[in-house]
């Protein structure tokens, strides 16, 4: 016991020692109880910085006192599968530079790698892997969740949990964190939250809020998720220079708005997603409207889809760029409630067929888009088996040749922008893999010469090559 | 001249051999693949497709600057409609003009008289043809991949190569198609309106024909696919989009359906679809050559 | 060779090629003769395999339906037209056909030289006269040196020169020992060409003869003496060689044996290279150039 003890004191000093550096390689100790931490904890003050030596520290810990937990030596905690690994009971822990792992995973106590249950935790630059839930936030206002990496269960999605949850826990910040493959980053009634740069993929709801009002969501990236922001009854949101790209599962909307006033979309990129912005019925008060200005919606199924009862919108300075349905509305309707231009500023429409003679910026004529095929969708949602075939360019252009046939436009924007406007993406310069698309081009065209050369190559005589007779 | 006036009392010379059946198929692929690379449909189209597709490149990325990896989601979309414009024309009136164009020049029936059986000229022209068409795919693919990694970056490299495999397997499936056409034909100007009735039934009719019955009948999504990916362009398409995108859920219903019972299997339904077009045609081109021993 | 039972080819209610049989022995030389529409382009496709007919036939033993490719190996054919794609090159085709019979560069250099095609390698295929493609078509037809050669009136687009080669060339494969079979119907090729005619009429064969017996009161051809001045005759006699003619010198003027309907033919060859004809004289006794044995 004295020797375990001593052996102990030895271990933190060390690693006290060495700090500074590199967080050293785990150790190939035995696993050893996270008792052990406990009693760390017990000895040491409050606000006191614990650097934990390495190792793997198996069962749950409890921290009932504010002090700094840190794990850069090579720290582990795990949970061996069962309830929550780590719970914060205290106001003012920060837990940091660990890996946590393993929760239990019976959904209805919703394990969770670390739990804050008490206000200002500051959480970390930690790894969780394996947990049901990653971080949840519970009444614990004030928090600071930065630079964590989050990866749920290897469960189906609706069985995972949330990589991030932050519940009834006003003014936190949730920055920076990447969380993949885990169901939702979900804010409950929670206010003034502050969610930027992170990044979430193969998850079900990117940002999910649900009656959290008046937060900033800034500069996260949302890839590969059911749906990349979704907002429900949720007022006064900001989302401002976001990327939320293949966003394109069952639901499948770069950013979904429900039942929520006076939301603020501006400078976004919504690229390749089923749908770029879906909008259900909000603006639900009167007198609130909603804004979406100088995003850039491209080469989405559909660029905006609408149900038919939403009004109040303005969307100006906005680029719909090579979406196969510019804008829509859900089932059978129109977007006439909606204002496509605000003080004589439109969007940009690359399917606008009309033209700018006082060069003003501004076409000349409204923007009326009328898509045969499109309305046909709209009620028959099975012929989009045939969309990117000749047969619907064949459709689309009957309608033009025959005026009758041609459907009622979805919406009108009067003042429809000529050239792009300044979107604010700040996708940076060219992606990588240039030189494997170079290889590619080169493959290939060196195929073609090779094909050539090989099939081509025919002998013929000649009068320089020609055998004498015998 | 010795050769031939050789002493009287070689009355019964040695027998020259039969050549060896696969070496005459290459000589005839070859043949054909030469007569293609002079001729002037093989560059008309080569350049046509060639400026095309680098037209939709272009067009695909013009305002959006470079954000390459949604840029190649719609050059795809865009090729893909041109692919499916032009490369079954291109593969049908060429496999078109094969036989029927030996036969109306004469030119048919003194190859057949040499020691090769009509399987072998067939195969051997099927094969040049192909090679001519890959050929030429591969050159309007290339100047486009090498207009995409220069202005769009590289990301979809696999979807690109696998839309250019499917291209050619595309082409060449419409060829065996053109082929047969070309056998039934007596004439060059039957098998090329033959040629172009096919396409216009393949590109538009068929489609357009789903469409009024998918909704007249109501058809359930899963007939609905089913009669779809009969049609090659439209396996095709779906091949590409699935390797694109993991998944056909673009396609609506229909195409969720079948991405949700098929999974993983897709992919290879789609492109046996392909490959039955390539086999089913040129094996009944084969037989009826054979058979009908028409020059 | 040839040995074929019964061969019937109908096109639809037309029977094109009527239940002929017969047998050709190596070293044999058969004429079809009939009109046009008598049925030797067809009964030649039957026997190539290259269409579909009833009956048997086969060449050299080999079955042309079951192993048609095999048979084809022993048969060089001509067609009445060479059907080469024009835009090719005359030593590319050449070289196309030689590799797909299985013979080397060397062999189709010979083949070419021994119809005197060669030094003409590079020029196309259209460029060429109607006498260099039949002999071209006959350079291909020799490349793996078949025992059979078959022809489809091999002479019928040329003039007289051409004509005179391509006959000229055939004799000396008769005396090669190949087997000759050719469809024909100009009386001179022939009686200078085959021992044995098969007369075609709608589709049946109505007689197995020899020319000698086909013509025996018809005279079909006779010799013309032809008078020039001495400095003259000896040029005179190779550019009737050229053109075909048997000539030989004896003294008193050229004599050129000709086709009875044909008689001033040496005459305008000659005038063509401005060799003056001072006269001449139409012999009575008539000599059947009977060729090879």
């Amino acid at each position: 016991m004295l020797a375990t003890a001593c052996h102990l004191i030895a271990s933190v000093v060390a690693v006290a020692a060495t700090a500074q550096g590199p967080p050293a390689p785990q150790q190939a100790s035995a696993p050893q109880p996270v008792s052990v931490v406990e009693r760390m904890i017990d000895r040491a003050a409050p606000g006191d910085e614990l650097r934990l030596p390495a190792g793997v520290y198996q069962g749950n810990l409890v921290i009932r006192k504010p002090i700094v937990l840190d794990g850069s030596a090579g720290v582990v905690f795990d949970g061996l599968g069962k309830g929550t690994v780590i719970t914060i009971a205290a106001e003012g822990v920060t837990v940091r530079r660990a890996t946590v792992r393993a929760s239990g995973q019976d959904v209805a106590s919703e394990p969770a790698a670390i739990f804050v249950g008490a206000g200002r935790a500051v959480i970390e630059s930690n790894t969780i892997q394996d947990a049901l839930f990653g971080i949840d936030l519970r009444d614990a206002p004030q928090c600071r969740v930065r630079g964590n990496t989050v990866r749920s269960k290897p469960l189906d999605p609706e069985r995972r949990g949330d990589g991030i949850r932050v519940w009834s826990s006003h003014g936190t910040v949730v920055e920076d964190n990447v969380v993949n493959d885990a169901r939702d980053m979900v804010f409950w009634y929670s206010e003034d939250l502050r969610v930027t740069r992170n990044t979430v993929t193969g998850s079900r709801y990117g940002l999910h809020f649900m009656y959290s009002h008046g937060s900033v969501l800034d500069g996260n990236t949302l890839d590969g998720n059911s749906v990349g922001v979704y907002l429900m009854y949720s007022n006064r949101i900001t989302l401002r220079g976001n990327h939320l790209r293949n966003n394109r599962g069952a639901s499948g909307y770069g950013i979904g708005i429900k039942d929520c006033d006076d939301v603020t979309i501006l400078k976004n990129a919504l690229l390749a997603n089923r749908v770029g912005v879906f909008i259900d019925n909000s603006p639900t008060s009167i007198g609130s409207t909603g804004l979406f200005e100088s995003n850039l919606i491209a080469f989405n199924q559909v660029g905006l889809l609408a149900t038919p009862s939403t009004r109040s919108n303005v969307f100006t300075g906005n680029a719909f760029i090579e979406n196969e349905e510019p804008a829509a509305a859900h089932g059978r309707g129109r977007l006439m409630g909606n204002d496509f231009a605000r003080n004589g500023v439109g969007n940009y429409w690359s399917d606008y067929a009309g033209f700018d003679l006082d060069q003003d910026g501004i076409g000349d004529v409204v923007h009326e888009p009328q898509s045969l095929f499109g309305a046909m969708l709209a009620s028959e949602p099975n012929l989009r088996l045939f969309v990117h075939s000749p047969a619907q360019q064949a459709v689309e252009f009957t309608a033009r040749a025959l005026p009758e046939l041609r459907p009622e436009s979805t919406l009108i924007d009067p003042a429809p922008l000529v050239a792009v406007p300044q979107t604010a993406l700040a996708s940076a310069g060219v992606p990588a893999g240039t030189n494997r698309m170079a290889w590619l081009a080169g493959a290939m065209l060196a195929g073609a010469a090779a094909l050539i050369a090989v099939m081509a190559t025919h002998p013929s005589l000649g009068p320089i090559s020609r055998g004498a007779p015998a | 001249m010795s050769t031939i006036a050789a002493p009287a009392s070689a009355v019964v010379p040695t027998r020259p051999a039969t050549p060896k059946p696969l070496s005459c198929v290459a000589r005839f692929a070859g043949r054909e693949f030469r007569d293609a690379l002079a001729s002037k449909w093989f560059l008309l189209y080569t350049v046509a497709f060639t400026v095309l597709a680098v037209g939709v490149s272009f067009l695909s990325l013009s305002g959006v600057g470079s954000h390459g990896f949604a840029g190649f989601g719609r050059t795809a979309a865009g090729l893909l409609n041109l692919v499916m414009l032009v490369v079954p024309l291109m593969a049908l009136t060429a496999g078109a003009g094969s036989i029927a164009g030996e036969r109306e020049r004469g030119t048919l029936l003194y190859l057949l008289a040499q020691p090769v059986s009509r399987t072998q000229v067939l195969l051997g022209k099927h094969l040049g043809l192909s090679a001519a068409l890959v050929c030429s795919l591969c050159i309007g693919f290339g100047v486009s991949a090498g207009v995409l990694a220069w202005r769009a970056g590289g990301v979809g490299v696999g979807a690109f190569a696998m839309l250019v495999a499917f291209t050619s397997l595309l082409a060449v499936s419409m060829l065996s198609v053109g082929v047969l056409i070309s056998v039934v034909s007596r004439r060059t100007a039957i098998s090329t309106g033959l040629a172009l009735f096919v396409w216009l039934t393949l590109v538009f009719v068929s489609d357009l024909g789903l469409m009024a019955s998918s909704v007249v009948f109501k058809l359930r999504v899963q007939e609905l696919f089913g009669l779809a990916s009969l049609n090659p362009l439209q396996a095709f398409k779906m091949a590409v989009i699935v390797n694109m995108n993991a998944s056909l859920d673009v396609l609506g219903p229909a195409g969720a359906y079948a991405s949700q019972t098929l999974g993983g299997s897709l992919p290879w339904i789609l492109a046996s679809s392909l490959v039955a077009w390539t086999l089913v045609p040129l094996g009944t081109a084969v037989l009826l050559f054979e058979k009908r021993g028409s020059v | 060779m040839i040995r074929t039972t019964g061969v019937t080819k109908r096109f639809g209610p037309v029977e094109a090629v009527s239940s002929v049989s017969f047998e050709l022995d190596p070293g044999g030389s058969l004429a079809l003769w009939g009109s046009n529409g008598a049925g030797k382009t067809t009964l030649i496709r039957c026997l190539l395999g290259v269409v579909s007919f009833k009956g048997q036939a086969s060449i050299g033993g080999v079955d042309v339906r079951r192993r048609g490719r095999h048979a084809r190996a022993l048969v060089g054919y001509v067609p009445q037209e060479l059907a080469f794609h024009d835009d090719a090159r005359l030593g590319s085709s050449m070289m196309f056909f030689a590799r797909l019979r299985g013979v080397g560069r060397a062999r189709a250099a010979e083949s070419l030289d021994a119809v005197g095609l060669s030094g003409h390698e590079r020029k196309r295929v259209r460029d060429l006269s109607g006498g260099m493609k039949q002999r071209l078509a006959l350079a291909v037809a020799l490349l793996s040196e078949p025992p059979l050669i078959i022809l489809d009136e091999p002479t019928s687009n040329l003039d007289a020169s051409g004509r005179g080669e391509v006959v000229a060339t055939l004799q000396r494969l008769r005396q090669a020992g190949k087997t000759l079979l050719f469809a024909s119907h100009r009386p001179d090729e022939v009686i200078s060409l085959a021992s044995r005619v098969l007369v075609l009429e709608r589709g049946a064969v109505i007689r197995d003869t020899t020319p000698a017996q086909l013509w025996p009161t018809e005279k079909p051809v006779q010799v013309v003496r032809l008078y020039l001045t001495m400095a003259s005759e000896s040029a005179a006699a190779d550019v009737l060689r050229e053109a075909g003619h048997a000539v030989h010198l004896n003294g008193h003027g050229l004599c050129v044996a000709v086709p009875r309907d044909r008689k001033a033919e040496p005459i305008a060859a000659l005038a063509r290279r401005q060799i003056e004809v001072r006269d001449i004289e139409i012999l009575d006794d008539i000599k059947t150039p009977e060729a090879g044995r």
